[in-house]
């Protein structure tokens, strides 16, 4: 690889590039599915990308490919020349200088690699064995997964600039569905973590089952408007949704309504976002973005004032700024976007349980779906399928599905009342407490 | 690509170890997109997907590696990969079939490769629905225009015998328009495609059309006030409007679903399970259509199934594995992203087919309700057939009249009680084009129907 990267640059030297940027991306993973206590699927793969971008006639360009054989070469100068060539974008699109240090990170499990694929498929197989035991009501585990890999980003570039990083991630998903007469309730659970000894497995199934006997009988309540509190989970997904408000790219495209107001007021008071590379254990932590630079925490709202946007090199100096290290790549053959790594909402000082008392009476909302079709990050706007409870002097009361929550996520921003004292961080980089966040339209029978 | 004395070498490495069935699937895939927004090109980028899988199955189960390097000592690596993660040993070894390349007839002819066309020319075809977009009012505040095209060589062997190489050519246009006024952004989208090269943009598809038709949704959307909520009968217009069918019914019906007990349609073939008026099909044949394919990903001949008629379950859409596990023959409709995917059974070109009704009585005869004139995405959670979808124009009707248009609605349900409450089927089926995301990977796929009318469904608004 190292000859064939030098092999690239001499090339894209000749044929009158002028700066470039080689982004390779490697990958050595494992995943089996079980079903019904058998291992119905099993993959192991190693597999390696390389992005190509250069600075042609002042105008970048791009390229990809995943064949490193002689014709590649050729072909990744003539697409970033084609490309170059073509491009309107005036917008300077500097390559990074590198010398800044970068943080020091450890990402690695060195025991993964000691870890074998039968223990591996041991670890899901009890996982389901824990649902299927847990209550007479389970009916099917189908569709449990475990997963594990490693994998690298090596940024290389013509200013000089060779770094790298390794990371592991092993995720544990379980899914089962429960039957109380002709009633079928399904959910699942999954969890994330740098280490195979991070899966825990009988947590992992305890809230499977939990979440699918809970389900049980659910129904819609009357359509209404409803004080709705967000659960840990179903803020997440929310908030990921409409992350990209927050990104400068969004924004300089005018798809963004925070558009010019920066050091305004666009939350409640008692938000605080922030997007913190850095964070111990975060599954989005990384010592360098994808353009090379090194990673540092921002506070994005600051009680509920908006601080900053998420920016890279590009949209930073369009803006006249400093980047913020938010540099992201949508695999390794993308351009360069903005995009947050930990991002996630500051905890408040009471448990969910306070909350729900001293509330009273809503609907908990624990679970959304349908975020591709049923939020619209250009306007705001969402209606999604949701599923929760009911509860009453803050006492769970019944489940609810077949329900719809419909808002607008910038007034939900200005409409929080509070945040709960339980932040995580569900499955990757987004983390939200529990959040109450006022009266919200619903609609069921 | 490869000859097939070593195809066969790398399928006898798969079987080497006592698995009972063995493929090797390898493309070779040519990738160009372009982006033009804020009036400018902005982005163009090429690359090459390039790969390889091996897949064995040990009776009902099954193991899949896959690989960049596509070497001789590669993909016999990856064999052996595969091969290494069965557990029951000691079997008698399976032996691989005499191959030899069989013929596939091409049924969806290209007439201008994308690799042969200027690049300059498919960035023509962004700034024609660009302009048009901006041409339809001042309130269009941004346009995103996305081409894509791709050629992807594959080659698909198994130990069976079958040994295909086929060539699959998709071209694709996007236009976003957002709608604006300072304090609100609304969005309109057209995304038009085939299983062709770029005489798309001669045969088919008016690159201008797409950008007007983006802006008036979003104009139009800007306009309106916000849908209310609650239960009430709902026409949903013809064309994407299929992806209630594809969400509510469809995946419900893959083999994914259904070979594992997993799906509320399992069990259900020669029963009733839609209304007497619902006649769907699944079809893989239909010549250059974005779901169309002459063979699938496992090397089968894709077919045309018919799901359901008159109301009645028919047919599954199977895969080979799925095939064993149920007991069913292959239809054809084993499909994945790339070589990085297991492949699966999934939809190809979904639709409901054309009814008698009239579309006019459909309004007129539905007194107050909705009607979803277009839609937008939408999911499916297949063992409860919870499913979920969003409106992306809608009018408010009246006594049988339309009135004014709604945003922001979006319509839930549960599939096997939505296709029991379809009270109308027009007569204009169209179709339309979008990605389906599933177990193997985000695939082409085509949803269609003619006006259809259910009689309640629960809509989700903020009014």
């Amino acid at each position: 690889m190292q000859d064939f990267i030098k092999r690239l640059m001499e090339a894209a030297r000749a044929a009158g590039i002028e700066a470039c940027e080689a982004y390779l991306s490697s990958r050595d993973s494992f995943r089996a599915m079980t079903t019904e206590g058998e291992v119905v699927e099993y993959e192991s793969n190693l597999t390696r990308g390389l992005g190509f971008r250069g600075l042609y006639r002042g105008r970048m360009g791009y390229a990809s490919t995943e064949a490193f054989d002689e014709e590649a070469v050729g072909q990744l100068v003539k697409g970033v020349v084609e490309s170059a060539e073509l491009c309107e974008d005036e917008d300077e699109s500097p390559l990074y200088d590198g010398g800044d240090p970068v943080p020091d990170m450890e990402l690695r499990s060195p025991a993964l690699s000691q870890v074998t694929p039968q223990e591996k498929i041991e670890r899901v197989l009890a996982m389901e064995k824990l649902v299927k035991e847990s209550d007479p009501r389970i009916d099917k585990t189908a569709h449990n997964v475990i997963s594990t890999g490693s994998y690298t980003v090596r940024i290389v570039n013509s200013h000089g600039m060779d770094q790298s990083y390794t990371a592991d991630v092993c995720a544990l998903y379980g899914q089962a569905t429960a039957r109380d007469g002709d009633f079928v309730s399904s959910n699942g659970y999954g969890m994330c973590a740098r280490g195979f000894d991070g899966l825990d497995a009988p947590k992992v199934a305890g809230e499977v089952a939990r979440r699918t006997l809970d389900g049980l009988n659910a129904a819609p309540v009357p359509s209404g408007k409803y004080r709705v509190v967000f659960f840990s989970e179903a803020m997440c997904d929310l908030l990921g949704v409409f992350s990209s408000i927050f990104s400068a790219e969004t924004a300089q495209k005018g798809m963004s309504l925070l558009k010019g107001r920066v050091g305004e007021r666009i939350a409640a008071p008692c938000v605080t976002l922030a997007d913190d590379p850095l964070l111990e254990g975060g599954m989005g932590s990384r010592p360098f973005d994808d353009e090379g630079v090194p990673s540092a925490a921002h506070t994005v709202v600051e009680e509920g004032v908006f601080r900053t946007f998420l920016h890279n090199l590009k949209t930073a100096r369009k803006d006249g700024v400093a980047t913020t290290g938010n540099a992201r790549k949508v695999g390794y053959a993308s351009s360069v976007h903005v995009a947050p790594t930990n991002f996630y909402l500051k905890p408040g000082k009471r448990t969910p349980e306070e909350m729900l008392r001293e509330i009273g009476e809503g609907l908990v909302i624990t679970e959304v779906s349908g975020l591709h079709a049923g939020a619209n990050p250009i306007s705001g706007d969402f209606s999604l399928l949701a599923k929760g409870y009911a509860f009453r002097e803050g006492r769970r009361e019944k489940p609810v599905e077949q329900i719809t929550v419909a808002g607008n996520f910038y007034e939900l921003l200005m409409a929080v009342r509070e945040l709960a004292n339980d932040l995580t961080f569900p499955m990757g980089g987004v983390g939200s407490p529990s959040v109450d966040v006022g009266e919200l339209s619903v609609s069921g029978t | 690509m490869l000859e097939p004395s070593l195809v066969r070498t790398v399928l006898d490495a798969a079987l080497s170890t006592g698995a009972d069935f063995a493929e090797l699937f390898m493309e070779d895939r040519r990738d160009t997109s372009l982006v033009l927004q804020l009036n400018r090109l902005e982005t163009v980028n090429s690359g090459r997907i390039h790969g390889a899988g091996v897949r064995v199955y040990v009776g009902l189960n099954a193991i899949y590696a896959y690989t960049n390097d596509t070497s001789r000592e590669g993909l016999i690596a990856c064999a052996r990969q595969a091969a290494s993660a069965v557990r029951e040993r000691g079997r008698e070894l399976a032996a691989c079939a005499e191959l030899s390349l069989s013929p596939v007839r091409d049924a969806h002819p290209v007439k201008l490769l994308p690799s042969r066309t200027e690049t300059r020319r498919k960035a023509d075809v962004l700034r024609a629905a660009n302009a048009a977009a901006r041409e339809a009012g001042a309130e269009i505040a941004q346009v995103v225009c996305t081409y894509r095209d791709s050629e992807q060589d594959v080659l698909i062997a198994n130990s069976e015998g079958r040994f295909v190489t086929d060539r699959r050519v998709y071209t694709r246009l996007g236009c976003q328009a957002v709608a604006g006024n300072g304090t609100e952004n609304q969005s309109g989208f057209e995304g038009p495609g085939a299983l062709m090269g770029f005489e798309l943009f001669e045969s088919r598809v008016d690159p201008a059309r797409v950008g007007r038709e983006a802006a008036r949704t979003a104009i139009e959307m800007l306009h309106a006030p916000v849908c209310p909520s609650g239960v009430m009968p709902v026409a949903i217009g013809n064309g994407f409007g299929g992806v209630i069918f594809h969400e509510a019914c469809g995946h419900g019906l893959e083999a994914t679903s259904v070979a594992f007990g997993t799906s509320v349609f399992c069990g259900k073939l020669g029963e009733r399970i839609a209304a007497p008026c619902v006649t769907a099909v699944d079809d893989g044949t239909l010549p250059n259509e974005w779901g169309s394919e002459n063979v699938d990903d496992e090397g089968t001949p894709t077919t045309r199934l018919v799901l359901i008629e008159n109301g009645v379950l028919k047919n599954y859409m199977i895969d080979r594995l799925n095939g064993r596990r149920m007991g069913m023959a292959p239809t054809g409709s084993a499909r994945r992203e790339s070589y990085a995917y297991a492949p699966t059974s999934r939809m190809r070109n979904t639709y409901i087919a054309a009814g008698c009704d009239d579309e006019e009585e459909i309004i007129s005869s539905m007194g107050d309700g909705l009607y979803a004139a277009r839609m937008g995405g939408g999911s499916v959670d297949p063992a409860t057939g919870e499913f979920n979808f969003a409106v992306q124009e809608g009018y408010l009707v009246k006594d049988g009249k339309i009135t004014t248009p709604v945003r922001g609605a979006s319509l839930i349900g549960k599939g096997a009680d939505i296709l029991m409450k379809i009270d109308r089927v027009g007569r204009d089926m169209r179709m339309a084009q979008g990605m389906c995301g599933s177990l193997s990977g985000s695939v082409p796929t085509n949803v269609g129907q003619p006006m259809i009318r259910v009689s309640s469904i629960t809509v989700g608004g903020r009014a």
